[in-house]
């Protein structure tokens, strides 16, 4: 007990202390400070005077008022909610069921499976930007939210099934099994013993196909030519090379398109880490 | 509680398994694929066949008109000695990818690694407070992220410029260092790595909680000082993560599209900052040559996987699968 009176008073020891104070704000300071540039930049009455200053000049929500309105972002994301929450739906869905199947199964190709879900992810989408426009173009899917909600599919199922593979194992067999003993058939057994289980992981990966569909941005600029389909994404881009200098109205709009993002990835940071190293590390 | 010879749970015991009629022993063995079926047709019509489609385009002279009339045109491996033999491959696109992915993934993994030990050392409040910060970091989507990257560093306006004016460095305005490859990649690089190391962070932040705290303890008895341990009870401890991490930001940096794509010149309009996605991008939807640009991805779909199977050789072990 002495020694660590003694030590908590040592100089060394108040050194490491002011040593994670410093890297304490360090982190906080990067972490935040572009989202903070941005948020201040979209409030500030004009931006292009502020200079070296990191306060903004006062206090405005005009910048926010003109891009929602005037510059149609209501209309852009009314589409890309539309199409993220129907990525989110289907890829849930999808995922949840394959996942069963390689968690609960030992079948023949179980490992190529797999194998072969790990593999995709590899697969960069961005080449498949020129056969999938193609393929688009010929079944009329430009143009259309649909055909980009099931071209996210393809985005957001790998890794929702890698994920969700980790919740699944995660449960207990026995609880399965008690379900079949008291007479439980498999879909009453999957609906009111596995699902609820699983559902912390369901809203991880949900969260994480939201977010991939909302932040896409390739196939919607390849996909959307018309103003009316644009999603978030491809408004901004438009709008900034529209108004190349008009910084308060492109950061109002990422701050518009980052915000619920954020909010997301906060609220499920817990879980969100835990799945991924489940899909990495569990066997 | 009564265990019937209806229970479907698998009987552990080889003779009761042989007498599982032949049906319900086929729907049990269907059942996996029915469950999967799903999945395998959506991944096989996205991404096998466009995959594939992608590999029989480049072997095609494939134009807008071709797109029109909906023929083909085969040339056999023309683009592909085109692209191989241009010397702007060779000395422009493959050095900005290839050179900006590697500084990319060290400068990413370092940070993370460093930001996840520090973290450890936090107590819980912090820790979790911390965790926040970066999390907001990792969730700024790469179209706003890279606005904003954009803004800080815009030549006349933006606060680096003024920052730099104001300490009498340089004049804002003076210099439009998006002109310049070497700029114009420092900035894409700070922009990425901000945005990749905390998942880096978070993920090893995980592997650490998972290695036993004995291991460091009987480390220290043996008189390990931290450098060593990190080495030999850290390292190999969070291996199997490390090893993903590496991976996906191996991956995650090669393909780097939307970030440069978005910086000024970065569409293609300035040809000395292209990389392979943006070149197979504007060669089939500014120039109308698919062919090309199908060329052009499916080298970097190659180069890509190359690596992925050589990191999964060297850093994975078949049994982490």
């Amino acid at each position: 007990m002495r020694t660590a009176a003694s030590a908590r008073r040592s100089p060394r020891r108040t050194a490491v202390r002011v040593g994670k104070f410093l890297g304490v704000v360090l982190i906080l300071g990067v972490s935040l400070f572009p989202f903070y540039w941005m948020l201040s930049t979209a409030v500030d009455p004009n931006p292009l005077g502020r200079g070296a200053s990191l306060l903004p000049h006062g206090f405005t929500l005009e910048h926010f008022r003109f891009v929602l309105f005037d510059a149609g972002f209501v209309h852009y994301l009314k589409n890309s909610a539309v199409v993220a929450l129907a990525t989110v739906l289907i890829s849930a869905a999808v995922a949840l069921l394959a996942s069963v199947a390689v968690a609960r199964f030992r079948f023949r190709l179980r490992t190529q499976v797999l194998i072969l879900v790990l593999l995709v992810q590899m697969v960069p989408l961005e080449a498949l930007v020129i056969p999938l426009f193609l393929q688009a173009r010929n079944l009329h899917l430009l143009n259309s939210l649909a055909g980009l909600v099931v071209v996210y599919l393809a985005f957001s199922l790998p890794f929702a099934i890698w994920n969700l593979r980790g919740f699944v194992q995660a449960v207990p067999k026995e609880l399965e099994e008690a379900a079949y003993v008291d007479g439980a058939n498999w879909s009453r057994m999957f609906f009111s013993v596995l699902l609820p289980l699983v559902t912390p992981g369901l809203v991880a990966t949900s969260v994480f196909s939201f977010i991939t569909a909302w932040d896409e941005f390739i196939f919607a600029l390849t996909f959307m030519q018309e103003g009316s389909k644009y999603t978030v994404g491809v408004g901004l881009r438009t709008f900034f090379t529209q108004n190349t200098a008009n910084w308060g109205a492109v950061m109002a709009a990422s701050t518009i398109i980052a915000v619920p993002v954020v909010i997301f990835f906060v609220l499920v940071q817990g879980r969100l880490a835990s799945g991924l190293t489940q899909g990495a590390v569990k066997g | 509680m009564t265990v019937g010879t209806e229970a479907p749970s698998p009987p552990a015991t080889a003779p009761a398994r042989r007498r599982v009629p032949v049906r319900r022993r086929l729907t049990r063995g269907a059942a996996p694929w029915v469950l999967l079926a799903p999945a395998l047709i959506l991944l096989a019509v996205l991404l096998l066949w466009p995959l594939v489609r992608v590999v029989m385009l480049s072997l095609q002279d494939y134009r807008l008109r071709n797109l029109i009339r909906g023929d083909s045109n085969y040339v056999g491996l023309e683009n592909f000695t085109k692209v191989l033999t241009s010397d702007f491959l060779w000395s422009t696109v493959l050095p900005n990818t290839v050179g900006f992915a590697v500084v990319c993934v060290v400068l990413t993994m370092l940070v993370g690694i460093v930001v996840a030990l520090f973290l450890n050392t936090l107590g819980r409040a912090w820790r979790s407070i911390c965790t926040a910060a970066i999390m907001v970091a990792w969730a700024v989507p790469a179209i706003t992220g890279t606005y904003v990257f954009v803004w800080l560093f815009d030549p006349l306006n933006g606060l680096v410029a003024n920052t730099l004016d104001a300490l009498g460095i340089m004049e804002a305005g003076s210099w439009n260092w998006f002109d310049d490859r070497w700029a114009f990649y420092a900035i894409a690089t700070a922009n990425v790595v901000y945005h990749g190391f905390p998942f880096i962070a978070v993920t090893v932040l995980a592997g650490l909680g998972t290695v036993p705290r004995e291991l460091y303890e009987a480390a220290a008895l043996d008189g390990a000082g931290a450098v060593t341990r990190f080495r030999s009870v850290t390292v190999p401890g969070i291996r199997p993560i490390l090893a993903v991490c590496i991976i996906l930001s191996t991956i995650w940096d090669f393909k780097v599209f939307t970030q440069i794509y978005l910086m000024p010149g970065g569409d293609g309009t300035n040809r000395s900052v292209m990389n392979l996605g943006v070149w197979s991008y504007s060669e089939s939807f500014a120039q109308g040559l698919y062919g090309m640009g199908s060329a052009i991805a499916v080298l970097l779909t190659v180069l890509l996987l190359v690596i992925s199977v050589v990191y999964m050789r060297t850093l994975m072990k078949e049994d982490e699968l």
